[in-house]
């Protein structure tokens, strides 16, 4: 989970309440799900036809201040968006979630995948001439992985044998890494995993040159060197700005063509309006859009094809504590779910910038997304109604509903509230908290009822929404009555859920691989209900197409700084 | 004179010692800063060494004396975000805020002053009226609304600097600081314009410029020399708390005009609960204003025994 920093507090701000209250009173009899198209939702846009690239230009946009750049704690989209362009990590991953190469030429896992074996290009260096070798690559995770590091961002090397001992200060190297040969790196897992080679497009598994130092090098913070296609001009100028300028040692992949990125730090709390402006003013070339303003932005800026709108690989959903009453029963969870009419509110509060969900897996993988399979996401309160009697969910039951304040999410959730009240007569206990409260809350071995949640995924794999959201392993909690660690916070297990993603994790054949996940999706949300999928994420982008070509929407939601070249 | 000064001074300390105990109390409502990391849980390991890194692991009252200490020395630790020296943060943007505040300040007098002035020795003409309307308008209108409407409207035309803008387009620091500066201006302009109106009119009333008219003097002495330096005074007391504040951060006009000083720091901390930069910058914000306010009173006493006797 990547965090989202400027969280669309803008959702809030001009959604009409009165939207809200007709929208919800809507009778919508639309299913959303079997088709795969939904009636809601702006349609995404195609790319451009590819332009030849030439060297020159500068591109320019705003990103709010990141919490770090440097690899072993880069985390939100905007510190990703930079440290990608500063490094390249041993594979790349394409916008719509397929892998080539980067650093690694090739990459294979032995038979039941628990050791990989990665071959590194030849003469690959950083900017500062150091070589690009397995040692680097080594040095890179332990770096990330040390306690004293105390990196957000540490759990992306959990499968690797000696991560624990790293993480509790016992050891001082990554027993699972194997860096003898300069030009191989070997990698022992702790468990299998078919899909390990994902993991290392990750920020925190980057190779990083001596110079780094420790986690807390100040120096090397601000001024990372990297092996990417560019480089930093200059230190991080921290609340004004990051200069990158093009890598013409690069080669890894093609080289970039701009000649330099500007990025300027946009306010914390107003970014994406500060984007927004930007756009307008022609100080930025890329822009993220205020939510009450996509209309109006789509409406300038489609027909001149600066529009970029794109389904992503996100989702926004309830957490159900499924262990404690009124809702540890799969009927009581899926009477909610039909309750709530989920087109009603992406027309109403969202403005079609939201896609009501018909599965717990997006759209974007292609190969995995099951339309409809969570046959509960359709809206139909006659049936909402019966199941909520044979789960005991009578008119009068307490639902405690809580959201976290400042994310944008009041209005939505309070239609969603009425909705239940209306549709399900049930006493609905909404409160907003701030997150920090609402994270502890739904930790707790009592907690009940429904929680907003979001997940937006750290590598392009079905599995990274599924193992990490309803595995039994990610509750982290030894015992039923110990606080929840894990991501898994409704604490839903299934020992024959469990079984088919340990299954998927050590097949090689990814047809086969993305089956046990549809089969193992089909139980948990189809099935048990173990969440409450709400919307698909959807993403919409302004990008100056009439100075620049190829500019795209990348895996992490950045502009795809390495292909864009000035036309 | 000696002893109302160490009064003065003793009480200035004893309110900065208050304000930095409550503001350390008050960040820590905001609960564990490590716990999570976006929607993520951060495993209790990690959770425990950033809490040990940042010494939230001692007991507060100890907390508390640790930072007291820190503080005097000028260290106010680092940040909870970056890992930056929370000092170094604000050397940055105190120059910007002074700049801002002072170049406002000059607006203010300047408007304010001269508004006043011909409301006053035009009483009840139409220039009156229009100072006295415009003045009542502007002190009723949100700054952010003044800010907003700069911004979409004036900004990045003639002189003025777009918002936002790439930043390497490089502006002088006039230049960025003029719209800013203009519109923590009006408010104040307006409060000084009435005062001064009302000051000067007390004034012209009194004995000593009928002496300097029928003197013979020029009405241009009599009102510049004789009646404005005398009416100058409560704009003065205005001024000095007035810059006080300033000092201290304007976190709206700061952050709509993208300004990087105290209060645009101030705002993103906030955003993201760094309490560390929180808890410095109010100490900052603090410390300007009671010493301003000190210094005005004590330059108070120095023009007026009444005070320095009471």
């Amino acid at each position: 989970m990547r965090r989202s920093r400027a969280a669309a507090s803008a959702i809030a701000l001009t959604a009409v309440a009165a939207m809200v209250l007709t929208g919800c009173s809507q009778k919508s009899n639309q299913s959303t799900g079997g088709s795969g198209q939904t009636a809601v939702g702006f349609p995404e846009t195609q790319d451009l036809p590819p332009v030849a690239g030439k060297p020159g230009g500068t591109f320019r946009l705003g990103i709010t201040e990141p919490t770090a750049i440097d690899p072993y704690n880069a985390q939100e989209s905007e510190g990703i968006l930079v440290n990608k362009a500063l490094f390249t990590g041993l594979v790349n991953v394409k916008p719509n979630g397929d892998v080539y190469d980067g650093v690694a030429s090739k990459w294979e896992p032995n038979a039941d995948c628990t050791a990989w074996t990665f071959t590194l290009k030849p003469n690959q260096v950083f900017s500062n001439g150091e070589p690009v070798d397995s040692a680097a690559f080594k040095r890179g995770w332990e770096r990330t992985s040390a306690k004293a590091s105390a990196s957000d961002v540490a759990y992306h090397l959990d499968e690797v044998q000696g991560f624990a001992q790293m993480q509790d200060g016992s050891a001082s190297t990554l027993s699972g890494v194997d860096a003898t040969d300069p030009n191989v790196l070997k990698v022992g897992l702790s468990k299998a995993d078919c899909e390990f080679e994902l993991r290392t497009a990750a920020p925190p598994l980057a190779p990083v040159p001596t110079v780094a130092g420790a986690a807390d090098n100040k120096t090397y913070n601000d001024m990372p060197i990297g092996n990417g296609p560019f480089k930093m001009d200059g230190p991080w100028q921290h609340d004004k700005g990051i200069k990158l300028v093009r890598n013409d040692s690069y080669s890894a992949g093609p080289k970039a063509n701009l000649d330099a990125v500007e990025i300027t730090i946009t306010p914390a709390d107003t970014g994406i309006q500060a984007e927004y402006d930007g756009f307008n003013n022609g100080q930025f070339d890329w822009a993220r859009i205020p939510t009450p303003l996509l209309t109006q932005a789509r409406a300038a800026n489609e027909s001149k094809n600066q529009w970029i709108s794109k389904k992503t690989a996100g989702i926004n959903y309830l957490l159900v504590s499924v262990t404690t009453k009124p809702l540890n029963t799969a009927d009581a969870r899926k009477a909610v779910s039909e309750a709530i009419d989920r087109n009603a509110i992406a027309q109403g509060v969202f403005q079609g910038s939201q896609v009501p969900a018909d599965a717990f897996i997006p759209a974007s993988f292609t190969n995995a997304y099951q339309p409809g399979v969570c046959t509960a996401c359709k809206y139909d309160p006659e049936d909402a109604k019966k199941l909520a009697a044979s789960a005991g969910l009578t008119p009068g039951t307490e639902v405690n509903f809580q959201f976290n304040t400042g994310g944008g999410h009041e209005e939505w959730t309070a239609a969603v509230k009425q909705q239940l009240e209306t549709n399900l007569g049930l006493k609905v206990n909404y409160s907003g908290v701030p997150f920090k409260d609402l994270l502890v809350n739904e930790q707790q071995p009592n907690a009940t009822g429904l929680f907003r949640a979001g997940w937006t995924a750290d590598y392009p794999t079905p599995g990274n929404f599924l193992q990490p959201l309803l595995s039994t392993q990610a509750i982290g909690a030894a015992t039923p009555n110990d606080v929840a660690n894990g991501d898994n916070r409704g604490r839903y297990s299934n020992p024959q859920f469990d079984q088919l993603l340990a299954q998927a994790a050590g097949t090689q054949d990814e047809a086969k691989r993305n089956d046990l996940y549809k089969q193992a999706e089909k139980i948990a949300i189809g099935d048990d209900m173990a969440l409450i999928p709400l919307f698909a994420r959807q993403q919409f982008r302004l990008a100056n197409t009439a100075k620049f070509g190829n500019v795209n929407m990348d895996f992490w939601e950045n502009p795809t700084l390495s292909e864009i070249t000035i036309k | 004179m000696g002893r109302f000064i160490l009064r003065r001074v003793v009480q200035a300390v004893l309110v900065i010692l208050a304000a930095t105990l409550l503001i350390f109390l008050a960040t820590f409502a905001i609960g564990d800063p490590f716990a999570s990391s976006g929607e993520k849980a951060v495993p209790p390991d990690i959770a425990a060494a950033n809490r040990a890194k940042f010494g939230l692991d001692k007991p507060l009252p100890l907390q508390y004396v640790i930072y007291l200490g820190n503080m005097v020395r000028g260290d106010f630790g680092i940040d909870f975000e970056q890992h930056r020296p929370v000092a170094q943060m604000l050397e940055a943007a105190i120059p910007n805020t002074v700049r801002l505040a002072l170049v406002a300040i000059v607006i203010d007098i300047l408007i304010g002053v001269v508004a006043g002035v011909i409301a006053a020795v035009k009483r009840y003409s139409f220039w009156d009226v229009l100072v006295t309307v415009i003045a009542t308008l502007a002190i009723g209108i949100p700054v952010f609304v003044i800010g907003v409407v700069l911004v979409a409207n004036v900004a990045g035309w003639g002189p003025f600097p777009s918002v936002p803008r790439s930043f390497t387009v490089q502006v002088p620091w006039y230049q960025e600081v003029l719209l800013p500066a203009f519109t923590l201006a009006i408010i104040d302009a307006a409060f000084i314009a009435r005062l001064m109106r009302g000051s000067m009119l007390e004034v012209l009333r009194a004995d000593y410029i009928r002496t300097a008219r029928a003197k013979g003097l020029s009405e241009r002495t009599v009102i510049g020399k004789h009646a404005m330096r005398n009416s100058l005074i409560p704009v003065v007391t205005y001024v000095g708390v007035s810059l006080g504040v300033l000092f201290g951060g304007a976190i709206i006009t700061e952050t709509i005009f993208q300004y990087n000083g105290v209060g645009y720091l101030l705002s993103t901390a906030i955003v993201k609960s760094n309490a560390p930069v929180i808890i410095a910058v109010v100490i900052f914000s603090v410390v300007a204003y009671v010493v301003l306010s000190t210094i005005v009173d004590i330059l108070y006493a120095f023009l007026d025994p009444r005070i320095r006797l009471n």
